[in-house]
């Protein structure tokens, strides 16, 4: 059979970028150099999270997997952040990793026109012109040709791995690198970049002395991320939570000299948001306590996860630390922590759908595009994938806007500004994020999937359903007053009343899903607040409506900045919009390309 | 309003950068790619233009290109891309101030490819090219258009970017206080250890700062159009000897005939620095006793009484030798505490002048006597407080400026609101948000980046 698209790397960009290839029906190959580590969970292990949870909404909305993947396998769930807001509250379910990625093997071995196939990708096949990609090579040696390739390599193109003064070449602890094919970007005229990352020691369970801990359970009741979804019913299973001391804290400065972080053995940039408890100690010396989170990594193994005190420190160092922790003194290590080094391509090379610029039909998504996180991972890889079928195909792209969805954030984020930390999404990233709520991902994204075939009519029927439901309930609202004569909708405006206590006014009324019932509660509230949003994204939209060709000649235009200039033709925009948010092209290059481009 | 112009910086334009009046110099200044080798074109030594490098003065016959007929002597100021003003090539033409002169250089750069530029058109290309930014391009057109020196001191002020920092200083206050919150949306309730409470005070004192920033308006505008001042009062009680007092000429024709002034005369002046248009207007001749004004004088003294309506601030005459009449005591009583009215009571030197009432301002339009004083009441009243007289404070003057600094106060109030209405944090900084980006527009944007920066660097987070 002739592959149309291949797909390199089976983490959770990889899985997506298959599925979506494979849904849209190309014959799809996904090459793993590990059968055993498809949608592996190799930090924490959990889903979802502040802006986190509304991607993986988002990649439900889609028809990507990683929401089913989840509700089948969560054995707690919370939402965060209730008393925060409506606009940044977000499921987090934690995992069993090994369910997780089980399902995910079977997903992938179960999927009609995909075919799943263990080697390392060394090289890739180009046209004679060397601007279009058209395969890969193995490090077999074995030349597999393709209309188009995905790279979603992770932390394994050139992966290093260091505690204390060992260092090893790999992706993942004993887990070989893929050696070769950053190299060979490189010798292609990419920008690569070397990124870092961490995780912690994982910890035997019998050995801690979890009463000394303050447990964590999830809510009560589990909900589901995908909006298909029956909600899980499973038993869940507790967190806990633990915090350093200044012993602790005594023992890592003694120590920094061992660090590789702090030798220098480390060139590559770790992520601020989530420094390894080196960076924290170091940077915040005022602290007398870190909090650490104390995760089961499963149902089936003893393995806890210890969130919050990632390390590269020594063996013996982690060990000394670990066990000043109180609850820990008996401690044992099952696996220690590490950090990686790995290749990134430089995102400002790629269009908002995934492609590189220098190479046609050649995409990237996830980690390898300086990302951190399985969701922004998993969004990417969605994209790439859906974007890669559509120029198959033939068709327009599917860039998702800024006033769209997280997944919009991410992508423009990286493609126009690049990123020099592993990027991760937060809430604040996002300007209209009222609009981006997780319970709304479907009103914002479905129909667009199903008109690419990414969604069935079953999902379609579902969603006219919710919207309708929705629309009742505000009917209703409007309707039903309380003595004295002011609707239920008036009284809901106040923060005090609750859309459950005006419900419990009148018993005859038909029952409605709770989702349902929030999600018209929310938009009632914060009405005012939700319209002034709208007005800024009709506003922002003019910009992201004028296109730019792709050919278009800068150096053809009068009145633009020379810094201006260089970074448009370096950059490509899509659209005056995005153009206007590239770092050095000025107000008045803006203004100039929306003259020329016909406003 | 700029977006008319033409983008296409290849047209060479020119224009008279001093008024079109005979004077001892002139300067006319061109720009454009090109410009250079145009203006070589009309020049005697076109070599020496040619091998001049950017800041250059090269001094030479200035002719027609056709006709190589000499026209002027000049000096040449050499600007070139992207130095300079506009970032163009440029020549500014320093040039004898005659009226005729001046029309044949311009006659002459016409025949050599240039055209006139459009109001503003050299400051826009300044724009274009990233000389200035907006905030400084404003600031130019005050400098252009200063009415004093003062004025022209607080315009320097805004092109040196000091109204920029202020707004800045107030910008990164609000980019703290939305870390304080932006991190409690970022990271979920048990992964930073407290909430921090909302900073209402700084929230509170921001706004203050920006609304106080934007009531400067008021006053910026004052020294930006000048303040318009009134003589008014009985005739014959003084007035028009006041104006030329104020003028130190014989402006106004001043004689003991009641009703010389029979419409209003103007002029500009400056009082201690800040231009003023100062007008003097037809008395009000009250035929006593009914003290009505006469028909005569009908349509002057209606001006008159225009004028004061829309002037800032009315300097009333009273006659101190015959003292107030019914109305003016109506008037003086109605007005006392009036910021817009001070009564001055003239003719002290007279030996038939009468004590002067408290609340009036003693003065002798003939000796000058008292009128010192009088010009630092006016001063105090027209500038509210709001001003010591250093050219460093710093004050708004364009609508524009105003409208974004209360867009910027108005969310803040909202934010303080939505605390008090035990909104959630969400909500309270998009409020903030608001905020951040009405001074974005005066100042450059803020980014999510720039906040996040905040939240790395005064946090611990992180699991």
């Amino acid at each position: 059979m002739d592959i149309d698209a291949i797909v390199v790397g089976g983490g959770h960009a990889g899985i997506e970028a298959a599925l979506a290839l494979s849904k849209l029906q190309f014959s799809t190959l996904l090459i793993t150099q590990n059968l055993d580590a498809v949608g592996r969970l190799s930090c924490n292990p959990a889903v979802g999270g502040l802006s986190k949870g509304n991607i993986v909404r988002e990649i439900d909305a889609l028809g990507g997997m990683m929401g089913k993947l989840i509700d089948e396998t969560m054995i707690q769930f919370r939402i965060l952040n209730r008393r925060r807001g409506p606009a940044v509250q977000a499921p987090r379910a934690q995992a069993d990793k090994f369910s997780y990625h089980r399902l995910a093997k079977e997903t992938l071995e179960s999927q009609p026109y995909l075919q799943v196939f263990q080697d390392t990708v060394t090289d890739l096949i180009l046209d004679e012109t060397h601007s279009r990609a058209a395969g890969v090579k193995t490090e077999r040696g074995r030349c597999i040709p393709s209309r188009c390739v995905v790279l979603t390599t992770g932390t394994f193109m050139e992966g290093k791995i260091f505690i204390g003064n060992h260092w090893a070449s790999s992706g993942r602890l004993g887990e070989p690198a893929a050696v070769g094919l950053g190299t060979r970007l490189r010798e292609l005229g990419f920008r690569m970049l070397r990124m870092k990352t961490g995780t912690p020691a994982r910890v035997r369970r019998s050995s801690i002395d979890l009463e000394k801990l303050e447990e964590q359970p999830g809510d009560e009741q589990m909900q589901s991320f995908s909006f298909s979804g029956k909600l899980p019913e499973r038993p869940s299973v507790s967190c806990y939570i633990a915090f350093t001391n200044t012993r602790t804290h005594q023992i890592i400065q003694e120590n920094l000299h061992s660090s590789p972080l702090y030798g220098g053995k480390i060139t590559g940039i770790g992520p601020r948001y989530c420094p390894s408890i080196e960076d924290k100690v170091v940077r915040f010396p005022q602290r007398d306590r870190h909090q650490i989170f104390v995760e089961p990594e499963g149902l089936g193994t003893e393995e806890m996860y210890l969130n919050g005190i990632s390390t590269s420190l020594p063996e013996d160092v982690q060990e000394a630390f670990i066990r000043s922790i109180d609850g820990f003194a008996q401690a044992q290590i099952m696996r220690p922590g590490y950090a990686v080094e790995y290749d990134v391509i430089d995102p400002t090379q790629l269009y908002p759908t995934l492609e590189t610029k220098q190479i046609e039909y050649l995409f990237s998504a996830g980690q390898t595009n300086g990302t951190s996180g399985y969701e922004e991972a998993a969004c990417q890889g969605l994209l790439a994938g859906i974007n890669a079928g559509l120029k198959l195909q033939g068709k327009e792209p599917l860039i998702l806007s800024r006033a769209q969805a997280y997944a919009g954030v991410l992508i423009d984020d990286l493609v126009t500004k690049g990123t020099n930390e592993p990027y991760r999404m937060f809430t604040s990233r996002a300007e209209y994020r009222l609009n981006l709520r997780h319970d709304s991902a479907d009103q914002r994204l479905l129909e667009r999937a199903y008109q690419l075939g990414m969604q069935d009519e079953q999902a379609v029927e579902r969603l006219r359903e919710k919207i309708q439901k929705i629309d009742e309930i505000k009917h209703l609202l409007r309707e039903q007053k309380l003595p004295g004569g002011k609707t239920w909708y008036q009284h809901l405006k106040s923060p005090e009343i609750s859309i459950q206590q005006l419900f419990s006014q009148n018993s005859d009324l038909p029952a409605y899903d709770e989702a349902y019932l929030r999600q018209a509660e929310l938009d009632v509230k914060y009405e005012g607040y939700i319209k002034r949003q709208d007005m800024q994204v009709k506003r922002f939209e003019k910009l992201e409506r004028i296109r730019i060709p792709r050919d278009f000649d800068y150096f053809s235009v009068e009145g633009l900045s020379a810094e201006g200039r260089e970074k448009l033709h370096a950059l490509r925009p899509v659209s005056v919009g995005q153009a206007s948010r590239i770092s050095g092209v000025r107000n008045s290059d803006v203004a100039v390309l929306m003259v020329r481009l016909g406003r | 309003m700029m977006t008319s112009y033409s983008y296409a910086t290849q047209e060479l334009i020119a224009g008279l950068a001093t008024p079109f009046a005979a004077s001892a110099l002139a300067v006319l200044r061109t720009s454009g790619e090109g410009a250079i080798e145009q203006i070589a074109r009309c020049f005697s030594d076109p070599e020496r233009l040619h091998s001049s490098g950017h800041g250059c003065l090269v001094h030479g016959v200035f002719q027609h290109p056709d006709s190589r007929r000499a026209i002027d002597d000049v000096v040449l100021g050499i600007y070139r891309a992207p130095g300079g003003y506009t970032g163009e090539d440029s020549v500014e033409i320093f040039c004898h101030g005659s009226l005729p002169g001046i029309q044949r250089i311009l006659d002459a750069l016409h025949a050599a490819g240039f055209r006139d530029a459009l109001p503003g058109e050299f400051t826009y290309r300044a724009f274009l090219h990233g000389k200035i930014d907006l905030t400084q391009a404003e600031a130019v057109q005050e400098i252009v258009g200063s009415k004093s020196e003062k004025a022209h001191g607080f315009a320097m002020n805004r092109l040196s970017g000091k109204l920029s920092q202020v707004i800045d200083r107030e910008k990164q206050r609000i980019i703290d206080i939305m870390s304080v919150l932006e991190v409690q949306l970022d990271y979920a309730e048990d992964e930073i250890e407290e909430d921090t409470a909302v900073p209402l005070d700084e929230i509170t004192s921001a706004e203050e700062a920006l609304t106080r920033l934007a009531e400067t308006y008021g006053v910026g505008r004052l020294f930006h159009e000048g303040a318009r001042i009134v003589i008014a009062g009985k005739t014959n009680a003084g007035k028009s000897s006041l104006f030329n007092l104020f003028l130190k000429q014989d402006r106004a024709i001043v004689s003991d005939v009641h009703g010389t002034t029979r419409d209003y005369l103007e002029s500009w002046i400056s009082i201690d620095g800040m231009p003023a248009r100062l007008y003097d207007t037809a008395g009000f001749r009250y035929a006593d006793p009914q003290g009505f004004p006469e028909i005569i004088e009908e349509e002057g003294i209606r001006r008159s009484w225009g004028v004061i309506e829309e002037s800032d601030l009315v300097l009333y005459i009273l006659d101190g030798t015959t003292g107030m009449n019914q109305e003016e005591k109506a008037l003086f009583e109605g007005h006392r505490e009036d910021p817009k009215y001070l009564f001055l009571w003239n003719k002290t030197d007279s030996d038939s002048a009468q004590p002067c009432p408290k609340g009036a301002f003693p003065v002798s339009a003939v000796t000058a006597e008292g009128f010192s004083k009088i010009e630092q009441s006016i001063l105090t009243r027209l500038l509210g407080g709001n001003i010591s007289s250093s050219d460093q404070e710093i004050m708004i003057d364009s609508l524009r400026q105003r409208e974004l600094l209360r867009k910027a106060a108005a969310s803040l109030q909202e934010a303080v609101q939505a605390v008090n209405s035990s909104m959630p944090v969400d909500i309270i900084a998009s409020e903030l948000q608001n905020a951040v980006s009405a001074l974005g527009e005066l100042t450059g944007e803020v980014t999510a980046d720039d906040i996040l920066d905040r939240i790395f660097s005064n946090f611990c987070v992180g699991k």
